[in-house]
């Protein structure tokens, strides 16, 4: 037998897509994944119920380390390399240092938030199984996928394509790996 | 409960068109970017567009070559029309932010289809803005010394300046709004690459898309990330503008030295930048014949908030006034005077007539859904603010302290040039936004569709 990926079915509206996957979870499955044009609403709480605060963590840490970063800068170069005395102002003048402590916080924060998206997605991954699926060609314009991966413990083609057909699937198709 | 901005309830007056599917709307973005040769009023657009950009690269040359002496700047006046317009641009672009960041948190529906729009005018803007401090220094090649890196040279920038905030400010405002846009734009590049009909359209916008799949891991972590973003560039851009502000108030000039410059400025940045959108909305929504996914409620809400926009000017005019009077500052109020009734007079009122009396017909709901009075309105609150601009940069430096010291400033041709130039550079880039990225945001606005649906 050649390797397979999973088995794909395709839906036509999003209530539909959310009832398979409540009766894939009820029936014991764990890793299977929903394809869709936009964030249905309620998918994400069956399909990952509970999933873990990194990015907003690893922002908020990408915040303080941005803050001394930035501060740093000023301060290392105002008062320690190139001390200038301008009229007798302290040398490490903080106020006058905040702006660019806030503007270098908010640019590593939003660069951790932007790289960090894409890293906890595994993107760019330009070449995946899923892509070779006919149903995932609208995946991301009108359609809904769900597809059950063969790696799941309970996994069998037959049962599967029974459960997808029973829910009325549009479309159910096997991708290779 | 969202804040619509609209007295009309979406299901009265809807966000979208009745007949607008998930279909239809991926088919009709996608296909933009992915047809065949531009229809015909692209290209007229692009011509024209590009033929100023070629202003700007001769009068960047002669510039570079002769030097700044070929602007009307002189001393007195050393800030000329080029910082005028500085400051003029990056409120257009913050006015992208505004729109796209400040709404999306609070969750207004007229914002999904727009927020593109917003963000390809605020990237088209921003370059504009930049720049425009560049080529006013006098060793422009030297700019880069402005970086806060440990150079070689041993000499570092002076960071208790807000010039320097102002660099800053910038840098980081243009790098956080190209991760922003990427963020909000990367599902709508894989829709165009899984509709694309043509190999290299496939392979190009494949490889911009990231390999994005649209799973629902997926779908978590941007939405939380967007929201975050949004939440951190909604205060950004008001402390960009806000920085712009300082540049001038903490010059001692007589006129800038004013506290309330920071939200003097970011209230003209409200007002003109969604005029600007308005503008561009106006020209989408005909060129590629969106008046399904643009409706009157976009116009209708986005004159709300140039309403908004010129009350707030209305209110920072006052004390723009208020205070040259009320001090006992003799310069303060010699410079207000020359300011309204002096040599600038004539640009000084009819900017207060442009940004502040004309937007009062918004009131009107007959006006506030004619498209062409809103973009005569809107196109003459950019003018009004570009005098604006123009008013208080030059009017303050021509009647400083000391009256031996008092000058005129009168623009010259390349200065003229200047301006045409980086209208032609912001034209250039949205046109190329608009042939070459999906200009609706197709997953924001999926979202608007299915919930109409399910009603």
């Amino acid at each position: 037998m050649n390797e397979l990926f999973g088995i794909v079915a395709e839906f036509a509206t999003p209530q539909a897509v959310r009832t398979a996957a409540e009766d894939l979870r009820r029936a014991g499955f764990r890793v299977f994944e929903a394809y869709t044009p936009y964030p249905v609403e309620g998918l994400d709480r069956i399909i990952h119920p509970a999933p873990k605060p990194v990015l907003p963590l690893v922002m908020f840490a990408a915040a303080v380390i941005g803050a001394g970063w930035g501060y740093w800068i000023q301060f290392w170069d105002e008062a320690l390399n190139y001390p200038l005395n301008v009229g007798g102002r302290p040398f490490n003048s903080w106020p006058a240092f905040m702006v660019g402590t806030f503007e270098f916080m908010l640019l590593v924060t939003v660069a951790a938030g932007f790289f960090g998206m894409l890293a906890t997605s595994g993107l760019p991954r330009l070449y995946h199984p899923i892509f070779e699926a006919n149903a995932f060609a609208r995946a991301s314009s009108d359609r809904f996928v769900i597809c059950v991966e063969a790696i799941d413990s309970r996994f069998d083609a037959a049962a599967v394509r029974a459960l997808f057909k029973r829910l009325g699937a549009d479309r159910i198709e096997e991708v290779p790996a | 409960m969202a804040i619509t901005l609209t007295n009309e309830l979406p299901a009265v007056a809807p966000v979208v068109g009745p007949d607008v599917t998930l279909t239809s709307l991926s088919e009709d973005v996608s296909s933009r970017v992915s047809m065949h040769g531009a229809p015909r009023w692209w290209w007229i657009g692009f011509v024209i567009s590009f033929a100023l950009l070629l202003v700007l690269i001769v009068q960047m040359a002669v510039l570079f070559i002769v030097g700044i002496g070929v602007w009307g700047v002189e001393i007195p006046v050393a800030w000329g029309l080029a910082i005028a317009e500085y400051v003029w641009w990056i409120a257009l672009a913050s006015g992208g932010t505004i729109v796209s960041a400040l709404f999306f948190l609070t969750r207004s529906p007229w914002r999904s289809a727009v927020n593109r729009i917003a963000e390809s005018m605020l990237l088209s803007a921003a370059p504009c803005a930049g720049l425009m401090p560049i080529m006013h220094l006098g060793r422009p090649g030297f700019f880069y010394w402005l970086f806060p890196y440990s150079s070689v040279m041993g000499v570092w920038p002076q960071v208790r300046s807000p010039l320097w905030w102002d660099f800053i400010c910038l840098l980081c405002y243009i790098l956080m709004s190209i991760m922003y846009y990427y963020a909000g734009i990367l599902p709508d590049l894989a829709t165009v690459r899984d509709l694309a009909t043509s190999k290299a359209k496939k392979v190009l916008y494949g490889v911009l898309a990231l390999g994005w799949r649209g799973s629902v891991a997926e779908w978590q972590n941007q939405r939380i990330v967007y929201a975050i973003m949004s939440a951190i560039m909604a205060p950004m851009v008001i402390s960009v503008h806000s920085v712009v502000g300082l540049d001038f108030a903490a010059g001692l000039t007589p006129g800038w030295h004013d506290t309330q410059f920071p939200p003097y400025f970011f209230f003209g940045a409200v007002i003109s930048g969604t005029a600007v959108i308005v503008m561009l909305t106006i020209l989408v929504r005909w060129g590629y014949s969106l008046q399904n996914v643009l409706t009157e409620y976009h116009f209708n809400a986005m004159a709300k908030v140039m309403l908004v926009g010129s009350l707030m000017l209305a209110y920072a005019y006052v004390w723009e006034a208020f205070g040259p009077l009320y001090t006992s500052d003799v310069a303060e109020r010699t410079e207000f005077f020359h300011r309204a009734f002096g040599f600038t007079a004539p640009l000084f009122w009819s900017e207060k007539f442009l940004t502040v009396v004309v937007p009062q017909l918004l009131w009107l709901p007959v006006v506030r859904r004619n498209q062409l009075l809103l973009f005569l309105i809107s196109g003459g609150i950019i003018i009004g603010m570009w005098q604006e601009r123009v008013v208080f940069t030059t009017a303050s430096l021509e009647h400083n302290y000391m009256p031996s010291y008092w000058g005129y400033y009168f623009p010259t041709v390349w200065d003229w040039a200047t301006l045409a130039g980086t209208i032609g550079l912001f034209l250039t880039l949205f046109f190329l936004f608009l042939r070459f990225a999906p200009i609706i945001s197709l997953a924001e606005v999926r979202e608007i569709v299915e919930e109409g649906k399910s009603k």
